[in-house]
């Protein structure tokens, strides 16, 4: 009876002290993506794992040889608990991190095992560091987190310390570094040259040393408001937000949700408005009240499908109202080949949303005592009143569409050097070569072709690179600086393209090769957006070259997989509008773990 | 150890680029004097360094803009103008279809090695290179000694297999000419031109990645 009575005893505590990984996720997170069904990950490894963006950032200095040949499923972790990625702003530091449950203290710090026990302030609650990372564990859940201050303000109070120590500012330093080169110097100083820098002056601090102490201060005081919050104050996330407490209950298997209105809030672009304005920019965060994104993840055989609320306050939900009354212009049909390999639409009313836009913003800048505002105001009234609205709107209605047709082979010159075998002198020869090519085609729905027509007449006439070439223009190497770029500008369309083909002898659309109705019957009857992509042909085909690192680690995560990939957007209310992205992949496949991951992982780095 | 890495960052992703074609052509007279030619040639890759020099990063690495380039090989001709035993030197640089021509005079192939070495350890801000103390070129007037430093290269299971597949579309060319017939060589992938006076080395630039040495050759002259 005493050993039962003990256990009850335990359990009642964990039951009173323990906190759900939900109820660790800091009231600070903007974007969280809680995975209700992890037993999907069990098979995973924690090394493929780690290659993820998501995982890489929080724990970059966690995973070494601890996880070799090691399964998700040997880390310790609970898998009949959510686990759920957060990622947090606030004006002054960011916070990322993962909340979830622990089923084997053991385990998982074999896994975590450069993580030391730190002393905890907090009953129940045990903490653990490793370097700028820090674990705390309350019952069975725990947290996993990093806060990183934000640069500028790391810098200011840097600054301000330096200059109240009687040093001249930094910026004002001749010698002083260029951002480039101190982010090369940070990259590839030693530990060596590191201490004969430090040995210059060992008894005082130098600037970066002073700006390290700075940073670790305000990461140290940031770790211990979050801990306060979510331990002693109660003032996590599921506390502070209704809508994402509810949405918890989702018996889906991964719910999504992001904050918009606190990304308004946090944002440091709007800094001067908040200080200057500040009646301003409290109407504007009025407007942003409610702009909430909640979704949720289905794995089906074979498919995923994620459906995404954007959910939005009644004034801005009223111009996305607005913006997206627009219908489906059937112009654009003839311009997408039917062995496309993606393709958008973009159904768009920039008319109706400039109007809402006006009757919304201005009433609210007219309020302001500010001389610069009312005179902002005064050039929007007077342009409202001069301009031709009608022409303006008409020429660029907001309706876009594009496609991709592959990579295909175009013709450019090279240079190559020529041998004379008798004593290997070399001359320059300009041969035709070939170079590999993406194929786009990109076009806006106008009324007035007329006026477009004006203006390529005048460029065609003026700059010898444009040239009018009847049913098309043609502007030499404007495609990195190689390729031509080719415009047509008749049927109500404005299109940029660089297929040779189309507009050569196509310019009137591909005719029987263009897309079927029935293929394209969703983007027609649905709302702003529709897009389509064929992964198996379009994403293998895609150069790196052509994407920055952040668009590459979306791209990289869909190559070698196979399956089609579909947006559709629902109509948009004054208050909000659905969005449904269904992945569905054929073949042999592994586990959907990984595909879900896949998009996790593309949803954190769109989101970042 | 900073401008290598620099250095060796650039090539990197110079080779990577695929069809990249590079000559070094050294004329060596008897007396030591010379003529030394570095020429760069990637007009078959324009598309993809426009698209690549149109990011901001690439592999997570920041890409330098063109502008920046520009300085950076202006700053170099200017710093090798300025070099003892070195004149005539030029750089002819199109940035079009990425062709880069670079000439200079030298009194003596140590006074061109030295150049090297200097501009190589200005441009990481004085400190000493060990692997320049190496000396890549020794003459005596009828023979020749040419071998490359040792570097550590990225070894070939570091190297993706599509980047294996760039590399090897590239080629590098080694021709070292004199003005005296040639009577013996020891590299057995160099061919010899028909008036015996140069000789050439090529390879692609996998190869060359993965064994730097193989421009290495022992060159005898005729008397």
């Amino acid at each position: 009876m005493k050993t039962l009575a003990t256990l009850f005893s335990v359990l009642i505590i964990f039951a009173v002290n323990g906190q759900k990984p939900e109820e660790l996720i800091p009231q600070e997170a903007i974007s969280v993506f809680s995975l209700n069904n992890i037993n999907l990950l069990q098979k995973i490894s924690l090394d493929e794992l780690v290659q993820y963006e998501f995982m890489e950032e929080i724990q970059q200095e966690i995973f070494d040889g601890s996880t070799a040949q090691k399964t998700i499923k040997e880390s310790g972790i609970d898998f009949n608990q959510k686990l759920n990625i957060f990622i947090g702003r606030t004006a002054n530091y960011d916070v990322t991190g993962l909340t979830f449950g622990i089923e084997n203290r053991k385990e998982f710090f074999t896994v975590f095992d450069d993580f030391k026990s730190a002393k905890s302030p907090y009953p129940e609650v045990d903490i653990y560091t490793s370097y700028f990372n820090r674990i705390a564990i309350s019952g069975n859940s725990g947290i996993l987190f990093r806060v990183i201050p934000k640069d500028f303000r790391v810098t200011a109070i840097t600054d301000s310390i330096w200059e109240a120590l009687g040093h001249t500012p930094e910026w004002y330093n001749e010698e002083s570094f260029t951002e480039y080169e101190l982010e090369v110097i940070s990259e590839e100083l030693t530990i060596e040259e590191a201490f004969e820098e430090a040995e210059h002056n060992p008894s005082e601090k130098t600037y970066l040393e002073l700006r390290d102490s700075v940073d670790l201060s305000m990461q140290e005081k940031t770790v211990k408001a979050i801990c306060d919050d979510l331990f002693i104050h109660k003032n996590m996330l599921i506390n502070q937000s209704p809508e994402f407490k509810n949405q918890l209950k989702s018996a889906t298997e991964g719910t999504f949700y992001m904050d918009n209105s606190k990304g308004f809030q946090n944002e440091n672009t709007f800094d001067f408005m908040r200080s200057v304005h500040p009646q301003i920019y409290t109407q504007f965060e009025k407007l942003y009240t409610g702009n909430l994104m909640l979704g949720s993840i289905h794995i089906l055989d074979h498919e995923i499908q994620f459906k995404l609320d954007a959910q939005y306050g009644e004034k801005i939900g009223a111009v996305y109202e607005e913006l997206t009354d627009a219908k489906f212009d059937k112009n654009i049909l003839p311009y997408i080949h039917q062995n496309n390999q993606a393709f958008f639409t973009y159904n768009l009313n920039l008319r109706n949303a400039y109007e809402k836009v006006t009757e919304i913003l201005l009433p609210i800048l007219s309020e302001s005592k500010s001389r610069e505002i009312a005179a902002l105001v005064l050039v929007v009234e007077l342009m409202d009143e001069y301009l031709n609205k009608d022409a303006l709107f008409a020429s660029y209605k907001g309706s876009l569409f594009g496609t991709f047709n592959g990579i295909q082979k175009i013709k450019t010159k090279k240079f190559i050097w020529e041998y004379d075998e008798e004593n290997y002198d070399y001359t320059e020869q300009e041969v035709e070569a070939e170079e590999d090519m993406p194929i786009f085609v990109v076009g806006f729905s106008t009324d007035r072709n007329d006026i477009m027509y004006k203006i390529m007449k005048f460029n065609s006439q003026f700059y010898s690179e444009t040239h009018d070439m009847g049913e098309y223009y043609m502007i030499d190497n404007a495609i990195l600086n190689t390729a031509p770029l080719y415009i047509i500008n008749k049927n109500n369309l404005f299109i940029y393209t660089n297929d040779e083909n189309l507009a050569k002898t196509h310019s009137n659309g591909y005719g029987d090769a263009s897309i079927t109705k029935k293929k394209i019957k969703k983007a027609m009857k649905g709302g702003a957006v529709y897009a389509h992509v064929d992964l198996s042909k379009a994403v293998e085909e895609l150069p790196e070259e052509l994407f920055n690192t952040q668009q590459n680690q979306i791209v990289n995560v869909l190559r070698g997989k196979s399956g089609v990939f579909e947006l559709t957007s629902s109509k948009t209310s004054n208050t909000g509008t659905t969005f449904s992205m269904n992945y569905k992949f054929e073949g042999e496949y592994t586990n959907s773990g990984t595909y879900l991951l896949d998009l996790i992982n593309s949803l954190y780095v769109i989101s970042k | 150890m900073r401008f290598l890495q620099f250095i060796f960052a650039i090539l990197s992703a110079v080779l990577l680029t695929g069809c990249v074609e590079i000559i070094d052509d050294l004329t060596l007279n008897s007396d030591g004097s010379g003529c030394f030619k570095y020429n760069v040639n990637l007009s078959s890759s324009k598309i993809k360094i426009n698209s690549i020099l149109a990011l901001d990063s690439l592999d997570g690495k920041r890409v330098p803009s063109l502008d920046e380039m520009k300085q950076k090989i202006t700053s170099l001709h200017e710093k090798l103008k300025l070099q003892p035993g070195i004149s005539n030197a030029k750089l002819e640089a199109d940035y079009t279809n990425f062709i880069f021509k670079f000439s200079c005079d030298f009194a003596s192939i140590e006074d061109l090695q030295y150049a090297i070495k200097l501009i190589a350890i200005s441009e990481n801000k004085g400190k000493p290179i060990p692997e320049l103390d190496h000396k890549w070129l020794i003459f005596s007037g009828t023979h020749l000694e040419r071998s490359v430093p040792k570097i550590t290269l990225k070894k070939s299971k570091q190297i993706t297999a599509k980047d294996q597949l760039k590399l090897k579309e590239g080629t590098y060319t080694s021709i070292t000419r004199f003005d005296k017939e040639i009577r013996a060589f020891n590299n057995d992938s160099a061919k010899l031109s028909t008036n015996k006076k140069a000789i050439m080395l090529r390879t692609d630039t996998y190869s060359l990645v993965q064994n730097p040495r193989l421009l290495d050759n022992l060159i005898d002259l005729k008397q």
